[in-house]
């Protein structure tokens, strides 16, 4: 039996859903009582067993289509199990879309009123808080007007507002927080991490984005094809999730050429991007902090390329940018003629933290016009150093050398 | 995760999606809510050019001298509650797939909606029939018993309401289907005519048409006339096992609407 601290409890969850491949075929199904088969199976999730106390926020992580959105719908009481049971504890408010119920035509307020309605709350529970909910969402006169008029921005923070103010004893968040502009994005999590604190609360949090869930999360749940790999502490299942995500989009791209995914006007072909240790003759795939790397492109071009620019940088799975090198920004940015070459941009202290991390690689002309562009090309994972027992580095990007002074006093 | 959401919330709820279902249909309209009582109007001046002029239809049983469309229009009435619930069931809870996938939400309420605005709509036709006996000084106390004539249709309408909104998240031919239908039944039904000008062999296939028992009743209420109480009440009987019948077939699709939409 759970203990009394358990708010969430789900044991041997299984979902399989009936796949028809044309619509007459429930029909037949109907009528023929399941005498015969029109129909395949499909498993969403498989054995999914976890306990879920309150005060914890957990993260479920996995690719498209590993069953998280099916998860949360079941833990929602929106899907019925095949088989299993799951059991929630207090009022739970799912967002697994934003503004979900919200009409067009009507206004905001109205929206409000009426999300409220689908909480539970009645008219004059939520004449007391339309106007917190109004400075949060800071939309102005918006409020008056119909949604259909808003920018998607003013959707998303009205909907975040509605839905945060609600006072849910389990908050459901399925990606949507990675919508609205990057301030807002700010006060939601401060909003969030508010709501959660001191209270018994519990926030469940779907996201592609796994630094997302390192950074809210205390517990995280890693599903694959519709079965959990690994639950327990948020950091090292992100850790376990991301070594394997690296392995994947690695040998997505071992044997094939690089992709201008971006921009290609044929004038230009990169052969092949290689990672190298600092003297080493084989090309790595994983490499340790503060180590020396070197990146060597190969390509061809079939023009004379006059003082290309040529970048090559890092970014994060999630495609944020951290750094950038540039030939544009050399004294004398070098000429290459017609035929084969390779440049080589060489990092002697490497200060990405522990993580998995994305090349981008761009050729453009003296007029800044893209020759060939492309992001997502070769994966490479920076490693803690071997021996240190550092489970987990402070949360970041980068490993800046800080120095620190201590000192009595205020002089 | 129904029984979380208390009986009193469900009903604020299906309130206020009855409202905004109502109120959408006249939003950004040029006379709004006025089209409530304009397009009722339209209808009874359309029905009564076609039928009381060109046809010059007879009504045999118009004792008491109230005009063809006064008949016509307390009969219609209730005809039209449940010919724009049936044609909008289907679509009731396909159209908004996000309250089923999306959000937790007492999905049955959904197919009561357009039996509410139905209803809602209902009630203002009645306001113009109650206005239109007084001028034609043809009221009587009986008319009090107008809503309670209307139960076994709304329990009937309420019952196909489920089944049909639940075959229509499934089915999408059903929203196509269901109009011919209700237009069928408009003429099958004793709406334009008396069911006692109908030819004596078709005459049970009226006596145990549920709707025509109704319409009947609601019409004798109307203009003063006796009621026939084993029709209605045998109607009533149907209405309860239909709606009972039909909530349960829709509890038992229920689970896989969210595959299917």
């Amino acid at each position: 039996m759970p203990s009394d601290d358990v708010a969430i409890s789900a044991r041997n969850l299984n979902k399989t859903y009936r796949l028809f491949s044309h619509p007459g075929d429930r029909i037949k199904q109907f009528f023929t009582l399941g005498i015969k088969q029109y129909h395949r199976q499909f498993t969403a999730l498989k054995d999914i067993s976890f306990d879920i106390k309150k005060g914890d926020t957990v993260g479920i992580i996995g690719r498209n289509g590993s069953g998280k959105s099916t998860l949360l719908q079941l833990i929602c009481g929106i899907l019925k199990p095949t088989s299993g049971t799951v059991r929630t504890e207090g009022r739970i408010s799912a967002l697994l879309e934003l503004g979900a119920g919200f009409n067009l035509e009507f206004t905001g307020r109205e929206n409000v009123y009426f999300q409220g309605a689908l909480m539970g709350f009645t008219q004059a529970d939520m004449d007391g808080l339309i106007d917190d909910i109004a400075a949060f969402a800071d939309i102005g006169e918006f409020l008056d007007q119909p949604v259909r008029t808003y920018s998607s921005g003013m959707f998303v923070r009205l909907a975040f507002a509605a839905m945060i103010h609600a006072d849910a004893d389990i908050l459901v968040i399925d990606e949507a927080l990675s919508v609205g502009d990057e301030a807002f994005q700010r006060k939601c999590f401060d909003k969030l991490q508010d709501y959660l604190e001191g209270h018994e609360k519990i926030l469940l949090f779907v996201s592609h984005n796994v630094r997302q869930v390192e950074r809210i999360c205390s517990h995280a749940i890693w599903l694959e094809n519709g079965r959990i790999v690994q639950q327990g502490a948020a950091g090292e299942t992100c850790a376990a999730y991301q070594t394997k995500i690296h392995q994947q989009v690695h040998g997505m791209h071992e044997s094939t050429k690089p992709l201008p995914t971006i921009a290609d006007s044929g004038e230009v072909e990169v052969i092949r991007i290689q990672l190298f240790a600092d003297n080493g003759e084989e090309s790595v795939d994983e490499i340790e902090i503060h180590a020396a790397l070197r990146i060597v492109v190969d390509f061809r071009c079939h023009s004379n390329l006059i003082e290309p620019d040529i970048l090559i940088g890092f970014h994060t799975i999630d495609s944020v940018f951290i750094a950038t090198a540039s030939t544009a920004i050399l004294p004398k940015p070098p000429d290459f003629p017609q035929g084969e070459h390779r440049v080589q941009v060489r990092i002697a202290d490497l200060t990405l933290l522990p993580g998995v991390y994305q090349i981008r690689l761009g050729f453009l002309d003296r007029h800044l016009r893209p020759m060939w562009a492309g992001h997502k090309l070769s994966a490479f994972r920076v490693t803690a150093p071997a021996g240190s027992n550092l489970v987990r580095f402070p949360p970041g990007l980068i490993d800046m050398p800080f120095e620190w002074t201590f000192s009595s006093g205020t002089q | 995760m129904t029984e979380r959401v208390g009986r009193f919330a469900q009903y604020y709820l299906l309130g206020q999606l009855i409202k905004r279902d109502v109120l959408l249909r006249y939003r950004g309209a040029m006379f709004g809510v006025a089209w409530v009582f304009i397009n009722p109007l339209i209808m009874l001046c359309i029905y009564a050019y076609v039928f009381g002029h060109v046809f010059q239809a007879r009504w045999p049983q118009q004792g008491n001298g109230a005009p063809f469309w006064l008949v016509l229009y307390s009969g219609l009435i209730a005809f039209n509650i449940f010919s724009d619930t049936i044609s909008r069931a289907p679509t009731a809870v396909k159209n908004y797939p996000n309250f089923v996938k999306k959000i937790i939400f007492p999905v049955e309420i959904l197919p009561l909606v357009p039996l509410g605005a139905a209803l809602v709509h209902a009630m203002f036709n009645v306001l113009i029939l109650l206005a239109a006996l007084a001028w034609a000084g043809q009221l009587n106390l009986q008319v009090i018993l107008y809503p309670l004539m209307l139960l076994p249709l709304v329990l009937i309408a309420l019952g196909l309401s489920w089944f049909l909104a639940a075959w229509g998240v499934f089915i999408k031919d059903m929203s196509q289907i269901v109009p011919p239908f209700v237009q069928m039944l408009l003429f099958l039904s004793p709406v334009l005519y008396p069911a006692a000008s109908v030819p004596e062999s078709f005459r049970p296939l009226y006596r145990y048409n549920p709707l025509g028992a109704v319409i009947e009743a609601c019409r004798s209420a109307a203009l003063g006339q006796p009621i026939n109480w084993t029709s209605w009440a045998s109607a009533l009987v149907l209405g309860l096992v239909a709606s009972g019948l039909g909530l349960a077939f829709f509890k038992h699709s229920r689970e896989e609407f969210a595959d299917a939409l």
